[in-house]
């Protein structure tokens, strides 16, 4: 079933990323502002209003005091001049009205319900609605000292509806620019990311022209942004290591096919020159069976060559079990006991190790390789010894054997396959090169190592084998 | 001995036929599944060599058709390039012994035989008398006209193997593999050096020579040309 949803859980792409967020941190941004600027305003209107109030107030306050007795409505009418939409109220301690706008809002009441404060305290200005229009306004009480005779309660109120208006119409206003603002500003963020991939398509295109023929050509890390230096780095060595598995696999193919031909040319050949004529059939017989020898060369060739196309494709492949190398060596032993005493040398085990895991039979091979070459190169009368040695992570199995120094120039690479030393390639008795290939490709599907040494008195090949397998 | 080979690669399918036929067997060829099927169920055979890949009908399919009818002829399975799978399988449901494509017929040959005498007349267990050669195999001595031979354990071992398959064409590969139980391509120098000197002990000082070189192939103790 097709995972319709798989989209969901992809990470999200970078525009969307990069645009979100900018569009997020504008937002934030633009809204504090908004509250910033708009609470301002308001403050500044209502301080405004406040010492207009305040002098007003401070008005009525001379007003009464040149009155006297308060009786005087005409005089408390004038005392306030040239100030549009200003109301105020002035009762004595009794309660009754001096004095009274004619239009306004109804100010005794609001003197009524409002607790009145001393004349300094103008933060307590309240603001309320009345008749569909909006006041600010405070009570205050005077009186009680030298230049008042009585005492007086004092209401004064403006209207803000103008202020009102004007917050309203300007939040208004900043409403759409932030709009706009936030519009044009994730558009420019994503043309910014776009602009900022360009590179990446076409580092992209770049990456398309390298078919499996052009597998040399690198990506210039210096030609891109910072950013992607890295990843271009990365991406050259991929391909460095691709070039070689490459190189090394056509290398192989071109290999093969020269190490099968020269005995299949012979085979061939051999064939041709034996129909060539009559023979006896003795002659016959002889000819096949030769040519069935030559089969089976080439038959063990080709099932080496498969063991190591399988070990190196899947070296996962492994039968583990806990493998006692001694165990293993003896038995190797035993089985060239009859060869080593016909070549007039000698087989020496030293050194111990505790179990390690492993595939067996795998390993006897590798080891089977070594003693085997090992076999082949030691002079009469001496001594190849099989040695282990251990430290805590590793088990290290050395097989050395005296003989004539390989050149370091070729030591480096005896293991490839077909690899053999001085051309030996077609010299009696020698093998197809492929043994050490597959003594290493045992060792590494194992997670180890190997390596050789050699001087003018032993050549010296190490396996080296961790002790648990990761 | 009357063998069934189901095989449908006509040039395995006929050397191997051929082969068998010379070796002494009667032997029957299917070049399908249903063919193969029909000629096992209806007849009797003393051994069935069976390939999986098979037109028609697979190879595990017929088996499993012939051991569901109670038939328990020895069956010898051909599986495709050592994949594992097919062999587990092909034993799971009741080959005898599987064999991996492509193969050598001294091979073939060899296993068939090994498959026969399973099922035949058991090798007499404590002695095996060959010419004026006689080994005790419970007291693991050998001895040639009346003269005891020294062997060491491994060229004993080796001398029981070739007597046990007297005639038979031993590759140096199965020698390698039960004496030393090295199951896998070796230097194969080691099994020439070690029959040379189970020659130099047991023919050397004697006629008729026993132990015979097929070159090419391997070794078989046997009468020379009788
Ligand atoms: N112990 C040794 N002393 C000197 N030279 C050696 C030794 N082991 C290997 N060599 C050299 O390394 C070459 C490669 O060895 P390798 O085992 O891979 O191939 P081979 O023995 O020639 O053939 P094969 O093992 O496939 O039958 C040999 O041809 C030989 O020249
Ligand atoms: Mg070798």
């Amino acid at each position: 079933m097709p995972d319709r949803f798989a989209f969901l859980r992809r990470p999200a792409s970078l525009s969307a990323r990069v645009t979100g967020l900018v569009g997020i941190a504008m937002m934030v941004v633009l809204l504090l502002f908004s509250w910033v600027s708009v609470g301002s305003l308001d403050r500044h209107f209502a301080e405004m209003d406040e010492e207009e109030l305040g002098v007003i107030a401070s008005s009525v306050i001379r007003a009464l005091g040149e009155v006297q007795d308060g009786s005087d409505t005409q005089a408390l009418r004038r005392a306030v001049r040239g100030h549009h939409g200003v109301y105020y109220y002035v009762a004595d301690a009794g309660g009754k009205t001096l004095y009274a706008p004619k239009d306004g809002p109804d100010l005794a009441s609001f003197a009524r319900r409002t607790p009145p404060v001393p004349l300094a305290d103008r933060q307590s200005m309240t603001i309320w609605e009345e008749n569909g229009k909006s006041y600010r306004g405070g009570v205050i009480q005077v009186g009680g000292d030298t230049s008042l005779s009585g005492t007086y309660t004092i209401a004064v109120a403006m209207n803000i509806g103008g202020h009102l208006e004007f917050i309203r119409s300007f939040k208004r206003i900043q409403w759409w620019t932030i709009c706009v603002v936030m519009c044009i500003a994730i558009l420019v963020a994503w043309f910014a990311v776009r602009w900022g991939h360009i590179p990446i398509h076409r580092a992209n295109e770049k990456i398309r022209a390298i078919t499996s023929s052009k597998l040399y050509l690198r990506l210039d890390p210096k030609a891109v942004p910072v950013e992607l230096e890295e990843t271009i780095a990365s991406f050259n060595d991929m391909l460095g290591r691709i070039e070689d598995g490459f190189e090394q696999l056509a290398n192989f193919s071109a290999d093969i096919a020269h190490e099968l031909r020269t005995p299949v040319t012979n085979l061939t050949t051999q064939t041709e020159v034996a129909l060539g004529q009559a023979r006896s059939a003795d002659e016959y017989r002889e000819i096949l069976y030769s040519n069935l020898e030559e089969f089976g060369r080439l038959n063990r060739m080709i099932n080496d060559m498969l063991f190591l196309a399988q070990t190196e494709n899947d070296p996962g492949n492994l039968n583990l079990e806990s493998v006692v190398l001694e165990d293993a060596v003896r038995g190797l032993f035993e089985y060239f006991e009859a060869l080593v005493e016909e070549r007039g040398v000698k087989l020496e085990l030293r050194g111990r190790t505790t179990p390690i895991r492993g595939d067996r039979e795998m390993l006897r091979r590798a080891l089977s390789n070594l003693i085997s070459n090992a076999i082949r190169y030691t002079p009469s009368g001496e001594t190849i010894t099989v040695r282990f040695s251990q430290n805590d992570r590793d088990v290290i199995i050395s097989v050395e054997n005296p003989g004539e120094k390989i050149p370091p120039e070729e030591l480096s690479r005896i293991f490839n396959r077909f690899y053999r030393v001085g051309h030996a390639a077609h010299r009696k008795g020698e093998g197809a090169g492929l043994g050490l290939a597959i003594v290493k490709s045992i060792v590494e599907a194992h997670g180890g190592s190997v390596s050789a040494l050699s001087d003018e008195k032993l050549t010296k090949f190490y396996i080296l084998l961790p002790l648990t397998e990761s | 001995m009357k063998l069934l080979v189901v095989e449908d690669e006509h040039k395995t399918a006929d050397y191997v036929r051929q082969g068998l036929m010379e070796a002494g067997f009667v032997v029957d060829l299917a070049r399908d599944g249903p063919d193969g099927l029909h000629m096992a169920t209806t007849e009797h055979y003393d051994l069935i060599v069976l390939d999986v890949m098979l037109p028609g009908m697979d190879g595990r399919k017929i088996l499993q058709t012939i051991r569901a009818a109670g038939n328990q002829v020895p069956v010898l399975f051909l599986t495709a390039r050592s994949s594992v799978d097919d062999r587990v399988q092909g034993l799971e449901l009741g080959a005898d012994d599987y064999l991996v494509k492509p193969f050598v017929f001294s091979e073939l040959l060899a296993r068939v035989r090994t498959l026969l005498r399973r099922g035949g007349s058991p090798i007499p267990h404590d002695r095996i008398q060959i010419a004026d050669l006689e080994l005790d195999l419970a007291r693991r001595r050998a001895t040639r006209a009346g003269q005891r031979i020294n062997l060491t354990s491994k060229e004993f071992a080796l001398l029981e193997l070739l007597a046990r398959r007297q005639g038979e064409v031993l590759p140096r590969s199965l020698i390698a593999s039960q004496v030393w139980d090295m199951n896998f391509d070796s230097d194969t120098n080691v099994i020439d050096v070690a029959i040379r000197r189970l020659r130099a002990k047991i023919d050397d000082s004697f006629e008729p020579k026993l132990i015979q070189t097929v070159r090419g192939m391997g070794y078989t103790l046997d009468l020379p040309d009788a």
